[in-house]
């Protein structure tokens, strides 16, 4: 071989993965900036929304980036400097109200009367993705909070599941004689857990109706019922429901907690579902999930509906068309039972028609049972209202941070709940309370 | 001609810190959420803060963390470095060991303590309760928290001062030291009278750095326990980071950030006279 034929084999041999990569990348691009995600996530994501779309759409290349839990901040940085990913994920409704004031997102509603989103999903959560009247979001994922169990422990000791709040007590009181810890709970790895039982306490206990009024702006955070909501949370707390290493437990921790045995209850949302195989291993079927009991007067449980992150198109998109066929993607019944099979709670999107989707056998009939039941409830408008998806964000973190004072006794609750109150009430002024569908 | 040489320092300084602290400055005046326009709003973001007692509650934590740290890790330092100096015997491996925390990445050092030390399930603290000493996680407790934190810093600080200081000590000439052996003076004589008064103008940076420092801590309190339980570990660094970017207030976290600055310039000030000071005489 002379020299001349070697090296225009050496360049012909090199150039073929590059072709290879041209050909595959020969769609458009669409960016989509994702959070962080463990390596089994990001290959569901690499196989199903990446593989699934680029499959489907030879028009189009998507790519996901990842940014880590700082994906927020680094997004508004982007916007803010005209720059950014083609689809826009933001970390809930609160969020959306401002960049769409501030023209960083495209308004939606062309695309969804073209793609049908008007009739392919809950129109509640259409209505939480509005500001000024248009669509800028649409939801990635739904959830909503409810009372993990142990069927293990509970049938050893002759428990119960429980339907009321007295029940409830009941058996957090006798978990506590048995050496127990009643809920399996903490907030080592993300302080925001607080707000999962603050707004347990306050759909399940001062209810919905209230909640939705105070969101309103028709009554105060004062109010007698979330007085009486607050004083019930505490009272758990002193008693010792969440046991003495609340402060020390991070997420997966507290789940092994219950798991093993340790605690018969965990009151949480079901984004936990995706734990169920890594700690119950074959005996996911002795993890039981129920609506969280109601107070007296409030009929069955309340289901406090969450959208933890949102999806729109950037307004500087150069790919707009290609960034709604991507998340039209995943609002097909295909996406939703591929990656739901995979992993669940994350990928919930707010479908009305689940007869369509098919999740593999391995998931717990649980999971698909619970998400049936919530999208059953939202549909007949019977929902209460989380905290991270309805209230102003420094609202939030006043009810987060706060709740540990009350807890430790560093402050009142008429205290707690008038820095809330006041907090909300300057935000509502703002313009930066989130949209609340009506009842 | 020579001045051309100022030029590329000088670039750098405006671009990265000159025109950033103008910007925070400015935005201290106004109400911002990050994403829309900055309104106007005069002082109102620190009349805010004069009646917000997280605020006061972060500035007293402050104080604490700085109280701390100019007594406990350079009495500590100075001490580990004169003994290194008298008995020089295995002092460049004392130097590794005691400086070995310094290049342990701080976000590594605190999850290395909050779970291999402090935790009641997997850390040290839990096997001893165990084993029938119950002894509480620091960090969830609102009267030790900040003092749990304190505690891991102090670990990865020390040694930095020590080896800082026993570097100034080996510079104190030895003519001095000789003598006042030969004089008789015992270690703590020596200490007082020879070798602390050789190292001074050292431990005067030192201290003035660790009180700039001090307003500036942010990492080890948000990564071991974003300023809870009950804000009781909350700083100046952390309330403006949760303002900025969880509150949505950046004018607010502009404010905070001020005053943080108007403790490191005063702290600066004074270092500037005190080498003044020296110069002259």
């Amino acid at each position: 071989m002379d020299r001349r034929t070697f090296l225009a084999g050496s360049l012909g041999a090199s150039l073929v993965p590059l072709m290879s990569r041209l050909a595959f990348a020969a769609g458009k691009p669409v960016s989509w900036w994702y959070e962080s995600a463990a390596p089994a996530q990001q290959e569901a994501i690499a196989k199903v929304l990446v593989g699934g779309f680029n499959a489907g759409h030879p028009d189009y290349s998507l790519a996901v980036d990842y940014r880590g839990s700082e994906l927020d901040k680094q997004m508004r940085v982007a916007l803010l400097s005209g720059n950014g990913p083609d689809v826009v994920y933001t970390a809930g409704p609160s969020y959306v109200a401002p960049m769409a004031r501030a023209g960083q997102l495209l308004a939606l509603d062309d695309y969804a009367d073209k793609l049908g989103w008007n009739t392919r999903v809950l129109p509640v959560f259409l209505e939480m993705g509005k500001y000024d009247g248009k669509l800028f979001a649409v939801p990635k994922t739904y959830e909503t909070l409810g009372l993990f169990y142990n069927k293990a422990v509970l049938e050893k000791n002759g428990w119960k599941a429980p339907t009321t709040i007295a029940e409830l007590e009941a058996l957090a009181d006798e978990a506590l004689k048995a050496k127990l810890v009643p809920f399996a709970s903490g907030n080592a790895g993300w302080r925001g857990n607080n707000e999962h039982y603050v707004t347990i306490a306050f759909n399940s206990i001062a209810g919905p109706e209230n909640v939705y009024k105070a969101l309103k702006g028709e009554i105060p955070w004062t109010a007698e019922p979330f007085v009486a909501a607050i004083n019930k949370l505490n009272d758990w707390w002193q008693k010792g429901y969440f046991g003495p290493d609340y402060f020390s437990l991070e997420t997966e921790q507290f789940f092994a907690q219950m798991a093993a045995g340790r605690s018969p209850m965990l009151p949480s949302g079901t984004w936990h579902f995706q734990y169920i195989q890594s700690y119950f291993k074959e005996n996911a079927d002795q993890c039981g999930f129920v609506g969280f009991p109601s107070a007296d007067g409030l009929g069955g449980p309340v289901y406090a509906l969450g959208v933890g992150s949102t999806l729109s198109i950037a307004a500087a998109s150069q790919n707009p068309d290609g960034a709604a066929a991507a998340i039209d993607y995943v609002f097909s019944p295909e996406f939703y039972g591929a990656m739901n099979s995979v992993w669940q709670g994350e990928w919930n999107t707010p479908l009305v028609d689940l007869s369509m989707v098919k999740i593999s056998d391995a998931v717990p009939a649980l999971y698909a049972e619970t998400m049936k039941t919530l999208a059953d409830s939202v549909a007949k408008n019977q929902y209460g209202y989380t905290s991270w998806t309805f209230l102003p964000p420094a609202t939030d973190t006043q009810l987060i941070n706060g709740i540990e004072e009350v807890w430790l006794g560093r402050s009142t609750i008429p205290d707690y709940l008038a820095q809330i109150d006041a907090t909300f009430q300057q935000e509502k002024a703002d313009g930066k309370v989130p949209a609340v569908p009506a009842r | 001609m020579h001045r051309l040489y100022l030029v590329p320092t000088l670039l750098i300084n405006v671009v990265i810190i000159f025109i950033p602290a103008v910007l925070t400055i400015a935005l201290a005046f106004y109400r911002w959420d990050g994403i829309g326009m900055p309104v106007f709003i005069g002082l109102a973001n620190f009349r805010q803060l004069l009646t917000d007692r997280v605020f006061w509650m972060a500035l007293g934590n402050n104080v604490i963390w700085t109280a701390i740290f100019l007594t406990v890790p350079i009495a500590m330092g100075l001490l580990a470095a004169t003994m290194m100096l008298v008995a020089r015997r295995g002092s460049a491996f004392f130097q590794v060991v005691y400086f070995l925390p310094m290049v342990i990445a701080t976000a590594i050092t605190a999850r290395v303590w909050q779970g291999m030390i402090y935790s009641p399930l997997t850390g040290i603290a839990g096997l001893v309760t165990r084993a029938g000493f119950p002894v509480p996680n620091p960090l969830t407790q609102p009267s030790t928290a900040l003092y749990g934190i304190a505690v891991v810093d102090l670990w990865h600080w020390w040694g930095f001062l020590c080896v800082i200081f026993f570097a100034a000590l080996r510079q104190v000439p030895q003519e001095q030291i000789e003598a006042a052996r030969i004089e008789g003076a015992s270690f703590w004589q020596m200490l007082r009278y020879v070798l602390l008064p050789g190292i001074r103008p050292t431990i005067t940076l030192m201290m003035i750095m660790t009180i700039i420092w001090s307003f500036l801590v942010f990492d080890f309190v948000y990564i071991l326990t974003q300023g809870g339980p009950a804000f009781s570990s909350e700083v100046l660094s952390t309330l403006a980071y949760r303002s900025a970017f969880y509150d949505l207030a950046v004018g607010k976290a502009a404010a905070v950030a001020v005053v943080i600055s108007l403790f490191g310039l005063a702290t600066t000030a004074v270092y500037i006279r005190l080498q003044a000071k020296e110069f002259d005489q």
